[in-house]
């Protein structure tokens, strides 16, 4: 008894300070990129990782921040929430870090959330969009992309005008934000008077779909929403959905915006499919050109995850820069600093801004369709 | 109406496919426990080398995702490698982590079976990356064969050549274990170890032919199951030990037949289960028959009653 009183005691004198007091900035400057770099998201994470790693060779060449040179570290979660709680114990125990990008997982950032919100430590994901992630009243944590909401509704629009869906099927593979796209997305489809809907879960990982499109087929839809994290998932639905007979539109979500991994990896079963992406067609932005010929020639081809993580990662520097004038920094004071960002022109092609809770000002949802061996894009729409 | 038949005819063939593959899995655990009275964990993984080295023998043999040779010579070599590399596999795992413990408590080689399969998994996240390989089958199968319909059910190419090679697999084993010397010896050996080794049966030999023969069968299914979905990564050994584990104990681990039965009706009863409930509760349904069955039959369908003298 006596020894767990003293543990509490020094675990109570332990838990604050930490980030309370303000560093010396020529301490050292670190920013840490937390994803999924090992597993089935592994492609589109290592493309925000490089991406995020050009943004800090290109301020590291301009010579860093006050003289600093910045320090970029990898945080692996492997897919796994479990590690991502690692990674973030890993990451706010770090004295001299002052910002993260990621994680771009829905239900990795979830775990994670009251770690980083507990430290202070400033983070931008570039593709979660789980709405109650910027919900729960934590200041630190923002995203460039849109929420479910805004994506479920602008489904749902698209669905409705440009598919032409009457009956519909969702299919979604159980985690944070497959569960709530599919959700969001049900909820504007019968505020648009669509009510023949089929919502049924897919087991992420387990490479047999057929069971639960065997069911999908009996229903006989217009248009299948297959919600999955990863691509190569996404390219087993459409597989095994046309071989089959599933004749139905398929639809797929953002993982799917990945010429190798769905395109590719479907063998011609994906071609007609549409998708949906966050991010626009980032060869038809000019700003964004330098950047696309820089990523290419050094990582190769580019998919829709790299030019917000590039995006992200110059804007929490700007922020760490700011935070840094003095030459003191603190974790609130980059918060504070990030938080006031209005109108950032980068390489997006709209001007990035927060509001209050940390999320996206006017986020958008773009609309792919695959067409022989590339995305065309078709449209973007605003929620209206 | 019709329409419910038609569903159900398709999930039978859906399950029939899945559940061959978990038997053939299955056969891997329950051989392996009849002879050693133990749970390879590791088997999971043999049946993801199987998959990966199906993998590496499609690049080898293939440009451009076209095959240099004749297709069906190419899905043969695919699935005779597999099994070798799978069974070779199997007989180091036995000579370097099971060996050395054999007369060490069971526990021990339970935990050393752990090990090995976090091992490989780790050795194949390291070497070959995370990332799924993806078979390109396109060019194996000639445009007109890819599916057949009977009446409204579908069945593809890969579909026929999966339940072909595992009924084809099973029927071999269960010829060379009632019909051959080498099948009586094994026969002996898992009925009592000691027993057998007085009567001048080389046990060592016949636990190395044991984790052969079941290695070989868990890379096929790897290498059928990957040919079937077209997909292979370092992870997938977990989930598929976890369904031909339960497989085997369905059908009574240590009994033959009643691996390849258990197989066949958990996949059947995971893909049943779909039409009639939705789809999160697909291993719920399986595991609610696993509990029945172990209350109501402990030995599983076809396993021996062992009793215990005091």
């Amino acid at each position: 008894m006596k020894r767990v009183i003293v543990l509490l005691v020094a675990m109570f004198f332990l838990l604050p300070g930490q980030s309370a007091f303000a560093n010396d900035v020529s301490k050292g400057i670190s920013v840490g990129n937390a994803g999924s770099f090992t597993g089935d998201a592994a492609a589109p994470c290592m493309e925000i990782f490089n991406s995020s790693q050009l943004a800090i060779d290109e301020w590291n060449a301009r010579g860093g921040i006050n003289g600093v040179k910045i320090k970029h570290v990898m945080g692996d979660d492997a897919l796994d929430p479990a590690q991502g709680i690692n990674v973030a114990r890993k990451f706010t125990s770090d004295k001299s870090m002052y910002g993260v990008v990621g994680p771009p997982v829905s239900h990795i950032a979830q775990a994670s959330l009251k770690i980083y919100g507990q430290a202070n430590l400033a983070c931008i994901t570039t593709a979660a969009s789980k709405p109650e992630l910027t919900e729960s009243g934590y200041k630190h944590f923002f995203r460039v992309n849109a929420r479910n909401d805004a994506h479920g509704w602008n489904c749902a629009i698209f669905i409705k005008n440009h598919l032409k869906g009457k009956k519909i099927a969702v299919l979604n593979e159980k985690v944070a934000y497959c569960e709530n796209m599919a959700q969001q997305t049900i909820k504007g489809l019968k505020k648009l008077g669509i009510t023949d809907i089929m919502n049924d879960t897919i087991v992420a990982g387990s490479k047999d779909y057929s069971a639960v499109l065997t069911k999908v087929k009996a229903y006989k839809p217009d248009v299948l929403f297959f919600i999955a994290t990863a691509a190569p998932d996404q390219a087993i639905g459409v597989k095994q959905a046309r071989e089959l007979g599933i004749d139905a539109i398929f639809f797929g979500t953002e993982g799917a915006r990945d010429k190798k991994d769905f395109i590719e990896a479907s063998e011609g079963a994906a071609q007609g499919a549409y998708v949906y992406h966050f991010g626009p067609d980032i060869y038809s932005i000019k700003e964004a050109s330098e950047y696309v010929t820089k990523y290419e020639n050094k990582y190769g081809s580019l998919s829709g995850f790299g030019p917000p993580a590039y995006e992200a990662m110059n804007i929490l520097l700007t922020a760490i820069d700011l935070a840094a004038k003095d030459g003191e920094i603190s974790r609130p004071e980059v918060i504070s600093k990030l938080a006031a960002i209005k109108n950032y022109k980068g390489i997006l092609g709209f001007p990035v801004g927060f509001d209050k809770k940390g999320d996206l000002l006017g986020g958008a949802t773009y609309f792919f369709k695959v067409n022989g061996k590339n995305f065309e894009q078709i449209t973007v729409l605003t929620g209206k | 109406m019709e329409n419910i038949f038609e569903q159900l005819a398709q999930q039978a063939v859906n399950g029939i496919t899945i559940g061959g593959v978990y038997a053939l899995i299955a056969i891997g655990y329950t051989m392996v426990y009849g002879v050693l009275s133990m749970l390879n964990f590791a088997h999971g993984e043999i049946y993801m080398i199987g998959g990966f080295a199906g993998w590496w023998v499609l690049q080898i043999f293939s440009v451009n995702h076209v095959p240099v040779m004749n297709a069906a010579l190419l899905i043969s070599l695919m699935i005779i490698l597999s099994m070798g590399i799978s069974a070779l596999l199997g007989l180091l795992i036995e000579r370097i982590a099971y060996r050395p413990l054999r007369n060490a408590p069971r526990m021990n080689l339970l935990l050393s079976s752990f090990g090995v399969s976090i091992f490989i998994q780790n050795f194949i996240l390291y070497f070959q990356g995370a990332k799924v390989k993806v078979f390109h089958v396109a060019h194996l199968i000639p445009e007109g064969l890819r599916v057949f319909h009977i009446g409204g059910v579908v069945i593809s190419f890969m579909r026929i050549l999966v339940i072909v090679t595992c009924f084809f697999c099973m029927v071999i084993l269960t010829v060379i274990i009632k019909k051959t010397n080498i099948g009586k010896s094994i026969r002996a050996t898992a009925q009592d170890i000691e027993a057998a080794a007085f009567m001048g049966i080389d046990t060592d030999k016949i636990i190395v032919i044991v984790f052969l023969i079941g290695s070989a069968l868990g890379g096929a299914a790897g290498i059928l199951v990957s040919l079937l979905f077209t997909q292979v990564d370092y992870y997938v050994g977990f989930q598929a030990g976890i369904k031909g584990f339960t497989a085997a104990v369905l059908g009574g681990i240590g009994s033959i037949p009643g691996a390849m039965a258990g197989g066949l009706l958990l996949g059947l009863c995971e893909a049943m289960a779909v039409t009639f409930f939705p789809s999160a509760y697909k291993d719920v349904v399986a595991f609610v028959i696993l509990i029945a069955v172990l209350i109501f039959r402990p030995q599983g369908l076809m396993g021996e009653k062992i009793r215990e003298k005091v």
